[in-house]
Order: C-alpha cells, then sequence, then structure tokens
C-alpha cells in the first residue's frame, strides 16, 4: 500500500449539469509538496473543499489518513490546515486580532494564544502588528493568512492559490517558508496557475476542465514528454485536452 | 440614432431573463395594489368596546343594543353592569384590549325622559391617532342614529369624550414608536444578514467551517456582538423621541429594553436565515430590506390597524414580530403599561425569537455540511 495521506479515488462533483470534476483520481505522499495546477475553472478549488468537506461529493471517494471524508469528517478536519486565495482575513482586524480569532476557534488556551502572538511578533514588524490587514501589502497578508492556517497545527496544509496577487520577490519568500514547512513534516497541496512555481513542488498534477491530463515528478515529466519547461508541457497539454 | 436599437434590445434580453429582478419588477407593485385596493382599508370595522352602563334602563340598554348591533363595535370584557368600575375598563384600555369605553350615566333614562341635558362619556384610546379619530366619528354617527329615532333630544344628549394616552391625538406620538419597531428589526436584521454572506464572500467563513468550534457558538457569539450595537441604535432612537420630537415615555424603560432584547434577538436571528438563503450581499441586503421593512410597515399596526386588514393579511400579521413589539412599545411608552399588561405579546415574541434562533443554528449547520 502506498503511503499517502489524502487518497483520491473517482471523484467527480457536479453542480446541477455542470461537472466541475470529472472522476479524478491521486494521491498526497506524507510529507510532500504538492502542486496542483490548472488554468481558472479547473476544478482546484472544488477538490480541496471536497477533502475539507466544505462541499459534498458527488461520486468517488477522498480518504484523509486511512479515514473517509463522508463517514469522518470532523476527525479529517481537525488535521487540515487552510488558506484561501482571498487570504480570509477580517480586513478592518489586525494582524494580531487576525490570529487570536483564529485561535479563539480553534480552542487553543489563553497561554497559547499568547505564544502565537509573541511568534507572530518574530515574523512581523512590530509596527505593522497593530495596523488594520486591509491597508497591509499583500505580501504581508500572505504571512498572517499562512501563520493562521497553520495555527491548529495541522498535519496537512491546504493552500489555495497562496500567491495570487502577490510580486515575485513575495513569492520566493514565500516558497521558503512552505519548504520550511516541509522540513518538520508537514504534507502540503498548493494549487497555483503561475506555472513558474512548479519547481518548487515535489509532484505536480495537472487540471483541466475537471481532469486530470498530467501528473507527476517535474523534472521526470520535462523528461519523458521531451519538452523545456513544465511550462511547454502545461501549454501542450491544455492544448491537447481542449481539441480532445 | 442606429445605437439605440442594439441598447433596448440589450437591455430587454437582459430584464426579461432574470427572474429575480422581475419577480421585484411585477410582483411588487401587484402585491401592493391588492394590499391597499384589497385587503387593507381605512374603515374600521372590529372597534373593541367596553360599555359601563350605569343606567341599566331599557333606553340605555336601546342605546348599547344601537352600538352592538352593526358590524363596527365588539363588547369585550366584562359584561355590561357586572363590574362597574371604570378602573378594570381602563386597565384593558391600557393593554390594547379594547379601543374605547362607552360610560351611561346611571340617570340616563331619567334625564333624558325629562328633558334635562345628559352626557354620554367615552374614553377613546389614543395611542393610535387615526384609529381614534375614526371611532370618535362612529360614536358620534351612532349616536345620531339614536337621537332619530326619538323626538326633539338633539339638544338634550351629549357626548364627551376623553382621549387617553394621547390627548392632543399628535401623529408623531402614533408614528415614532412605530417607526422604532420597524428600524430596530430591519437594523438588527441587516447586521448578521450582512456580516454573514460578507464572510461567505471573502471565504473566511470557510476557516469558520473547518475549525471545531460550535455552530451554535458562531452563531451566539455573532448575535451577542450585535445586540450591543442594536441596543446602542435603540437608544438613540429613543433619545430622539424624547428629546426631540418631545413623546412623553410613560412606562419602566428597563421593562422597554427587556423586550427590545428580544425583539433583536429575534432579528438578528431573522437576519442569519436570510443570509444563508441569499447567494451574496448584495441579495441578502435587498432580502433583508424587503422581509424586514414591509410587512413591519405594513401589516404589523404600524400604519393600518390590523383590524382593517383582510382575513388572509390578519392572520399574516400574527407571523410578523414586529406586530407584537409595536403592541408592547405603544404600550410602554404612551400608556405606561406594565408587563402584565402585554404578557402575551411579550410570550409570543419571546417563542418567535427562540423558534428563530433555532432555525438559523440548523440551517448553518446545514450549510455548514454542504457550503456548496
Amino acid at each position: 500500500m502506498s503511503n499517502n495521506i489524502i487518497e483520491i479515488k473517482n471523484l467527480v462533483k457536479k453542480f446541477g449539469r455542470f461537472t466541475a470534476v470529472n472522476s479524478i483520481s491521486f494521491g498526497i505522499r506524507e510529507g510532500e509538496i504538492l502542486g496542483f495546477l490548472g488554468p481558472n475553472g479547473a476544478g482546484k478549488t472544488t477538490t480541496i473543499k471536497m477533502i475539507m468537506g466544505l462541499i459534498n461529493i458527488t461520486e468517488g471517494e477522498i480518504i484523509v489518513d486511512g479515514m473517509d471524508i463522508v463517514t469522518h469528517r470532523k476527525k479529517i478536519k481537525d488535521k487540515l490546515g487552510y488558506m484561501s486565495q482571498k487570504f480570509s482575513l477580517y480586513p478592518k482586524l489586525n494582524a494580531r486580532e487576525n490570529v487570536e480569532f483564529f485561535a479563539g476557534i480553534s480552542g487553543l488556551s489563553r497561554d497559547k494564544v499568547n505564544n502565537k502572538i509573541a511568534e507572530l511578533k518574530e515574523i512581523i514588524h512590530p509596527d505593522i502588528i497593530e495596523k488594520s490587514v486591509e491597508n497591509l501589502p499583500p505580501g504581508i497578508k500572505q504571512k498572517v493568512a499562512l501563520f493562521a492556517s497553520l495555527i491548529p497545527d495541522p498535519e496537512i496544509l491546504l493552500l489555495d492559490e497562496p500567491t495570487s496577487g502577490v510580486d515575485p520577490k513575495m513569492r520566493r519568500n514565500f516558497w521558503q517558508d512552505i519548504y520550511e514547512l516541509k522540513k518538520i513534516g508537514k504534507t502540503i497541496l498548493v494549487t497555483t496557475h503561475n506555472i513558474d512555481e512548479v519547481e518548487y513542488a515535489d509532484r505536480i498534477v495537472i487540471l483541466h476542465r475537471g481532469n486530470i491530463i498530467v501528473e507527476g515528478e517535474p523534472a521526470n515529466l520535462v523528461r519523458e514528454y521531451d519538452v523545456d519547461s513544465v511550462e511547454t508541457l502545461f501549454k501542450e497539454a491544455v492544448k491537447k485536452n481542449e481539441r480532445d | 440614432m442606429k445605437g439605440i436599437k442594439p441598447i433596448t434590445r440589450k437591455e430587454l434580453h437582459h430584464i426579461l431573463r432574470d427572474p429575480k429582478s422581475l419577480i421585484i419588477i411585477f410582483m411588487m407593485p401587484v402585491f401592493m395594489v391588492f394590499i391597499y385596493g384589497y385587503a387593507i382599508s381605512f374603515d374600521l370595522n372590529n372597534i373593541n368596546i367596553g360599555i359601563v352602563d350605569n343606567s341599566g334602563s331599557d333606553l340605555s340598554a336601546k342605546l348599547v343594543g344601537k352600538f352592538l348591533n352593526n358590524k363596527y363595535f365588539t363588547l369585550v370584557g366584562p359584561q355590561i353592569n357586572e363590574d362597574r368600575s371604570i378602573e378594570a375598563y381602563e386597565r384593558r384600555l391600557k393593554s390594547g384590549e379594547i379601543d374605547e369605553i362607552m360610560i351611561i350615566p346611571h340617570d340616563f333614562s331619567k334625564k333624558i325622559k325629562n328633558r334635562i341635558p345628559v352626557d354620554i362619556g367615552f374614553v377613546i384610546d389614543g395611542s393610535d391617532s387615526n384609529t381614534a379619530n375614526i371611532i370618535y366619528q362612529y360614536n358620534e354617527m351612532i349616536l345620531f342614529s339614536f337621537i332619530g329615532e326619538f323626538q326633539n333630544i338633539e339638544d338634550i344628549l351629549q357626548i364627551k369624550t376623553k382621549i387617553y394616552f394621547n390627548p392632543e391625538l399628535k401623529s408623531t406620538y402614533f408614528f415614532i414608536p412605530g417607526i422604532i419597531a420597524v428600524l430596530l428589526l430591519m437594523v438588527s436584521a441587516l447586521l448578521t444578514s450582512l456580516s454573514i454572506s460578507r464572510e461567505k464572500e471573502t471565504g473566511s467563513i470557510d476557516l469558520i467551517f473547518i475549525s471545531p468550534i460550535k455552530s451554535y457558538e458562531i452563531i451566539i457569539g455573532k448575535t451577542i456582538a450585535y445586540i450591543f450595537v442594536a441596543f446602542a441604535v435603540e437608544s438613540i432612537i429613543l433619545l430622539l423621541a424624547r428629546f426631540w420630537f418631545g413623546i412623553p415615555i410613560e412606562g419602566n424603560l428597563i421593562v422597554l429594553f427587556a423586550f427590545s432584547l428580544i425583539y433583536i434577538f429575534t432579528g438578528l436571528s431573522l437576519g442569519i436565515v436570510i443570509s444563508i438563503a441569499a447567494p451574496d450581499q448584495k441579495t441578502s441586503m435587498l432580502g433583508t430590506l424587503l422581509i424586514t421593512i414591509l410587512p413591519s410597515i405594513m401589516l404589523s399596526g404600524f400604519i393600518f390597524p390590523i383590524t382593517s386588514l383582510g382575513e388572509v393579511l390578519r392572520w399574516t400579521s400574527n407571523i410578523i414580530p414586529a406586530t407584537y413589539f409595536l403592541k408592547i412599545i405603544r404600550s410602554v411608552v404612551l400608556k405606561g403599561a406594565s408587563i402584565s399588561d402585554f404578557l402575551v405579546d411579550g410570550l409570543i415574541l419571546t417563542l418567535m425569537s427562540i423558534v428563530l434562533i433555532f432555525i438559523a443554528v440548523k440551517k448553518f449547520s446545514k450549510l455548514r455540511k454542504i457550503a456548496g
């Protein structure tokens, strides 16, 4: 048996007559960074939301750490951390208050909440920590959002377009943070439509119109498909799928 | 000029293919026409009257008969002559059980026979100034018809009317407490409905959903926060009512605030229920405004007395929270009523808020399970 911490089998999601996810199967290995790629509307967010149990699945199976999402939704949620593309912070609250809120709803004790705030102060300048989040630059928002998603100390991190709207420098910094998380054993699923980011992932899955069109390790894929880069591979695979 | 056609065509297509807007544009006017033209009228059909007949004579019985044998008046309260203490009737007037009291003096029959002038006393609840005016006119009309059956008593029978609770029949006394009821429900419902639909739009609700926090904790937590805001709004309106419009606040403010709390809670729960059903902030806001303002103004007794509504609408008024709060706020502010005077209304409102918060938590848990 594989050491997949998340196993997705023949997963289907239909919204009325529209099929958003069309019978996809893939796995995420424990401790790896999986890049989940695809253009807008490919079904990435829908898949992530099904893994989190926020959307019912139409058909198929999602097994997280040996548990089925349908029967063990609550237990699975405890293992997951989530960061959405909109960062989902409260704009009128400052960074500290946002962290206090997310720590509060995660059921952390007052001492632990204070520890978290102390940790936050190490990564964000004290001058900025008391500013409303709406006035912070996207890069800082992104840092705070990632920090917030880590508050319940999840084993698995689901990051939905975490780098959208962030400048290249901050994106690189962000990926360094992700690497640090991998080093301490977190499993990370990152969705993105910035193809240049796939070099950071251990493996990639390319989704297009609800179907998986490519899956594998970036370097191997480039060799296998005989292309100069993953970007080219992505473009060609998408084009081919559109023709089919 | 060639540009006009494509614009017109596009606009027509757009509006005709948008069922939600169409419903509002077509259904609202139809609904309003029916409400005004059919179901609501300014004619009062059901004036609840208490009668103290101190005379107990054939002649007084005849006068009582004149009042009761028509579609306008209904006898409420102790049977005639059963309890002659005017206080018992005044309590009923305070609690809104009756709209007016008619008092026939003990020497009514004797004085008429001897052609000595005699006063027929009326005490009218003035808290609804419109209704009070109409009742006054009906009293006159019926007395005239009574007089018409005798010869030459026009000068003898005199009407003496006292207006309680709003002696000058100022319409602001009637409107301000009413508008407080409408605004408080609207503001409370808007607070929660916008809060939840905003979280739905920004996606922050997903983070709450995957956290271990219980659904009822989310709902109660939000509700408590907004109770403070709604209370502040209410205090401002009450201060304006008292010091700007000079409306006397006769009753106990603590009682009023206690029931406001229940009413606000009802509004906040209603807002949550609406926001769960609405796909975005805009719909949530429109829906909240529509659901809270329109029925509260039209069907709660704010403008039209409930007794003048058609049967279906009268029944509908029973499920509108403003109906009950309006009675309470008018009773407390204008009549100085105490809890016992509106216990039933208070209990119904409490029950409504419990049912609504229960629905809100249920719907929220359901949304949490199948968001999307």
